[in-house]
């Protein structure tokens, strides 16, 4: 990936393609090369290679690519073929599905993980319907700006529905042990998505109700735990006061 | 600054604003609206109406082009729509189909 500081006018091939920092994008971005976000998009993104989204790079969409690096904020569904990095300063609201998860001191993140074999699959599938897609448009009159509008929430509604197909990850238990040691990151996420996954057993399919439900759930967990030893305190409360009040 | 880049495998379906240089190689459908320069490379595909400063065409152009300022269409551009630009200028061997407006 090659780093241009200028514009390029000389049409020689870029492998990178650059949403500069006073740029916005609404609608769907597709593509097979990297992408640079240092401006606003928003809609869908779908690569075969990565995504970076940059320090000042705001992202509200839901994402496919190859490898997803992320500086700046993105909120929406990321899906990554084979893996995601959350940098020192990055802000991430939404469900992750990834073999390979990094996370640096210093992200935010809020949502569910997913690791496993998926999103190879998904990915080949998304590539399949976003061919298809891209086929029906030629089709129709692509010149209008308001279709292509209104198709651009048909789009988003169509990625909405691909997290369903996670469940199939049913594999996932079964392939996490295998796994498991050779990777100190991925387990450490791991044991965060656990504890996550353990308080709230149903993740809300829309992000804002996700943070309520997870506030909940630790609101709960927060009781509990208290209550748990108030408990056993009090068992051993008498025993100990009697003491005490000889003592005393 | 000054340096958006839509390379020449993507594909972008939607609304591109902003305030920046802008230079296409791939696809973009839909519509684009700057205040600053856009060069249609070669590979570029713009099927969308454009509102913009300046606009330099290499490539392929189907929709409107609203410059503020020049649109120019370069040997071997393809370019249907109208253009409304106060300087226009059309280069021998360029394609172009469509009304053109210089009243500014």
């Amino acid at each position: 990936m090659a780093t241009r500081n200028t514009p390029v006018a000389t049409g020689d091939a870029v492998q990178e393609t650059i949403i500069g920092a006073r740029i916005e994008v609404r609608g769907r971005i597709e593509g097979q090369e990297d992408l640079r976000v240092e401006g606003r998009v928003e809609g869908a993104i779908s690569l075969t290679e990565t995504l970076f989204v940059e320090a000042s790079g705001v992202v509200l969409a839901t994402v496919e690519a190859h490898d997803v690096v992320v500086s700046g904020v993105v909120v929406g569904d990321v899906t990554a073929a084979n893996s995601l990095t959350l940098e020192p300063g990055a802000k991430l609201v939404g469900n992750i599905s990834t073999p390979r998860l990094i996370i640096a001191d210093g992200a935010a993140f809020k949502g569910e993980v997913a690791m496993g074999e998926v999103p190879a699959a998904t990915r080949e599938r998304a590539r399949v319907a976003a061919r298809r897609e891209a086929a029906q448009r030629t089709k129709g009159s692509s010149k209008a700006a308001p279709a292509a509008r209104a198709e651009a929430p048909a789009a988003r509604a169509k990625a909405a529905k691909a997290p369903p197909r996670r469940p199939s990850a049913a594999s996932r238990p079964a392939a996490a042990p295998a796994r498991g040691d050779d990777d100190e990151i991925t387990v450490v996420v791991k044991h965060a998505s656990l504890k996550r996954g353990e308080a709230p057993p149903d993740e809300a399919p829309a992000q804002r109700p996700a943070r309520k439900t997870q506030k909940k759930s630790t609101k709960k967990a927060a009781k509990k735990a208290p209550k748990k030893k108030a408990k056993t305190a009090r068992a051993r409360v008498p025993a100990r006061g009697k003491r005490r009040v000889n003592r005393r | 600054m000054a340096h958006t880049v839509i390379g020449s495998s993507i594909v972008v379906d939607g609304e591109i604003t902003g305030d920046e240089d802008l230079v296409i190689l791939g696809t973009v459908k839909g519509r684009i609206s700057l205040r600053e320069n856009i060069i249609v490379e070669p590979t570029g595909v713009v099927e969308a109406s454009v509102e913009t400063a300046t606009i330099t065409v290499n490539g392929s152009v189907t929709g409107d082009i609203q410059a503020t300022e020049r649109a120019e269409l370069k040997t071997d551009c393809r370019m249907v729509g109208d253009i409304r630009a106060p300087r226009i200028l059309i280069a021998d061997g360029a394609s172009f189909k469509g009304n053109v407006d210089m009243d500014g």
